[in-house]
């Protein structure tokens, strides 16, 4: 008790070179946490980008680099699929739903995705959550869109403005296509996977854009046969007020939605990828080989959550790298602990025979100089702590906009604690040096002051 | 009291000759003892002796009826706490201690001198007040800090920690070198006024002759080893 406050007080003295120690610490800390805290979120935020898909199908490429173009809208799919190879695979046993999408276009730097509405309805992301709506809802006619969180809050957009969609990649693409705006109808809730920086429109809308001027090209279609298996659209009854359904009079409803839909997904003679689940994860690996050896084209069908994880595999140098950093940041900010104590420690060799004088033991000098560095250690953990979640706070919202990477304020998790402990027996250990060295100062100076 | 026979002392087990001889020295219960000597006469390691930091090579060391060099390191530190005031030449304080922190530093270690000191008063704290204020320290001074303090104020906060829980032994190691004439009779009749009160026995060192006509007795180091 008298040790420890003899430790607290003498401490209290130094403070000028304890505070720059304890501030080195406390920096090292933070970085180690942080880091790690980053880095564990970016890998969840990662993993989270989409779940519930058994199979990614696209042309024939790296399964990479097929997984980066279609869920992270990463580079370019040079091959797309063939309609009719869609719709061949899409009627295999087995199949529940499947999503097709056209990537390509942009707007201000954000994808524009061509999708069909079961996209609001099958596509899942982190945990098996489906994609909400925070206003309006999904695209009902062919020059509708439904925005990504983040495009309409960066961009200012409400429901009813009206965008236009430029031909190619990035801002800077000067072919707009200037005769066919469209309408935001929807806005995405926040998902944290790049669904937030996307633009949705009806897959038919991309070959209209890009076919012909005529906005109304598309309206009349003949064939409706291969649509034949919507019947999980039934909610959707209403669609009394639709200009282009007016001549369509003689559908019932249900041949009035499929009629909808199509006029929405249209004849496209490629697509560039097409999501897929199944009945039964059992389909999965049989459905894989085949589309795989696929005779009339060369496919490629990949499992989203074995390749995320290869893909995550190829980036664990780069997290290696930056732990072995903030370790290596953490190892001098002892070190420096270690120089100040034992600086200070010649110094106070006088200190060290007075409380031989008044009867301390050498054990109790020990004591004392363990007790110093350890309460430097914890008290730099401590703010170290506090300084991490200033910074999560502080940079949550900047992390989740930017970088995609959602932060979760919690406690600080078992292994945080555990990272934490090993700073403060390292903290403890390195301590140990000049306590030794006090003991043995105190052992041959007795009580005669040397200095 | 204290009593030392055949005491000689190396500081290594192969150095040819003894830093320490002495063939026989008592110092009585409650005598103020002046122990002189130039420089290098082995004053420092008697001292060290006496209060247990070291133990002789041979002889007996027999103070309060206990045989020092029969006890261990431990032991002998516990009897240092229990038994002995210690005074330093100058620079006797933790700086980063106030006065009455310091003077209350020497019953830490001890649980009977913490013991001694409450039976004179309700607290530590009140009975390090009441040796500064005897002490001659104002009581301002008593929670200043002790770097801003004079070396003879220094040194008085050094005597009361000295004496509190009042050990039988004082030794105290040229506590006046740092002190002008007039401030070091004075301090030295504080001394004494205070082992009289503790009926402390004080062992004091010096190697400055003049100090010797205010002690009862007087031993010259050197003359003491030259009877051998």
């Amino acid at each position: 008790m008298i040790l420890a406050k003899l430790a607290f007080k003498s401490l209290l003295n130094r403070r000028a070179s304890v505070c720059l120690t304890l501030l080195t610490i406390a920096i090292s800390v933070m970085l180690l946490l942080s880091i790690e805290r980053i880095r564990l979120d970016a890998k969840s935020s990662f993993s989270n980008t989409i779940s519930g898909t058994d199979l990614i199908v696209g042309a024939r490429t790296g399964d990479i680099q097929l997984l980066l173009s279609s869920v992270f809208r990463i580079g370019h799919a040079n091959n797309g699929i063939s309609w009719e190879s869609y719709n061949y695979i899409k009627n295999q046993r087995g199949v529940k739903w499947t999503i097709p999408i056209s990537l390509g276009d942009s707007h201000k730097g954000n994808a524009v995705l061509g999708t069909s509405p079961d996209y609001f309805t099958y596509y899942r992301y982190a945990k098996k959550q489906n994609l909400r709506f925070v206003a309006g809802q999904a695209f009902k006619h062919i020059n509708d869109v439904v925005l990504g969180n983040e495009v309409a809050t960066k961009l200012g957009y409400k429901l009813g403005d009206s965008i236009v969609i430029s031909h190619g990649m990035g801002n800077t693409s000067f072919h707009h296509h200037k005769d066919n705006p469209f309408t935001v109808v929807g806005i995405l809730a926040p998902t944290g996977t790049p669904v937030d920086k996307t633009l949705h429109i009806p897959l038919g809308a991309i070959d209209l854009i890009h076919a012909s001027h005529s906005r109304h090209a598309s309206s009349a279609h003949d064939e409706h046969d291969e649509h034949d298996e919507h019947d999980e659209h039934d909610e959707h009854d209403e669609h009394d007020e639709h200009d282009e359904h007016d001549e369509h009079d003689e559908h019932d409803e249900h041949d009035e939605h499929d009629e909808q839909n199509n006029a929405l997904i249209g004849q496209p003679k490629q697509i560039t990828a097409f999501l897929m689940g199944f009945n039964s994860p059992l389909y999965t690996l049989q459905m894989r080989r085949n589309i795989n050896q696929y005779k009339p084209e060369a496919l490629l069908a990949i499992m989203p959550a074995v390749t995320l994880k290869e893909l995550w595999e190829m980036l664990t140098i780069v997290e290696k790298v930056l732990l072995l950093f903030s370790a290596v940041v953490v190892l001098i900010s002892l070190l420096g602990m270690l120089t100040t104590l034992l600086a200070n420690l010649n110094q106070r060799r006088r200190e060290l025979a007075i409380l031989r004088s008044v009867g301390a033991k050498p054990w109790h000098i020990f004591t004392l100089m363990s007790i110093e560095s350890l309460f430097i250690t914890l008290l730099g953990c401590i703010v170290g702590c506090i300084w991490f979640y200033v910074l999560m706070l502080t940079s949550a919202t900047y992390l989740q906009t930017h970088a995609g990477i959602s932060i979760n304020i919690t406690s600080l998790s078992y292994y945080e604690l555990t990272l934490i402990a090993i700073i403060m027996g390292s903290g403890f250990i390195i301590g140990l040096i000049p306590a030794t060295r006090a003991y043995f100062y105190s052992l041959t100076d007795g009580m005669s002051i040397k200095v | 009291m204290i009593t030392l026979s055949n005491i000689s002392f190396k500081w290594h087990k192969k150095a040819l000759s003894n830093t320490l001889n002495i063939p026989y020295l008592s110092i009585n219960k409650g005598e103020h003892v002046f122990l002189h000597g130039p420089s290098g006469c082995g004053k420092s390691t008697l001292l060290s002796l006496l209060a247990g930091i070291n133990s002789p090579t041979s002889g007996e060391l027999t103070i309060l009826g206990k045989s020092l060099q029969m006890l261990t390191k431990a032991k002998r530190d516990a009897f240092r706490a229990d038994n002995i005031g210690y005074i330093f030449q100058n620079f006797n304080l933790l700086p980063y201690l106030t006065p009455i922190e310091n003077v209350v530093l020497g019953c830490q270690f001890s649980t009977s001198r913490k013991r001694n000191a409450l039976k004179h008063a309700s607290s530590l704290e009140q009975q390090a007040a009441h040796l500064l204020n005897a002490l001659g320290l104002d009581t301002n001074l008593h929670y200043s800090n002790a770097a801003d303090l004079s070396i003879g104020q220094q040194q008085r906060v050094a005597a009361a920690r000295a004496f509190i829980g009042s050990p039988a032994i004082i030794i105290a190691d040229e506590p006046t070198s740092a002190l002008d004439t007039d401030n070091r009779q004075h301090f030295i009749n504080l001394l004494f006024e205070q082992a009289k009160n503790s009926n402390s026995t004080l062992v004091f060192v010096s190697h400055d002759n003049s100090l010797q006509p205010l002690f009862n007795r007087s031993i010259n180091l050197v003359t003491l080893q030259d009877k051998l």
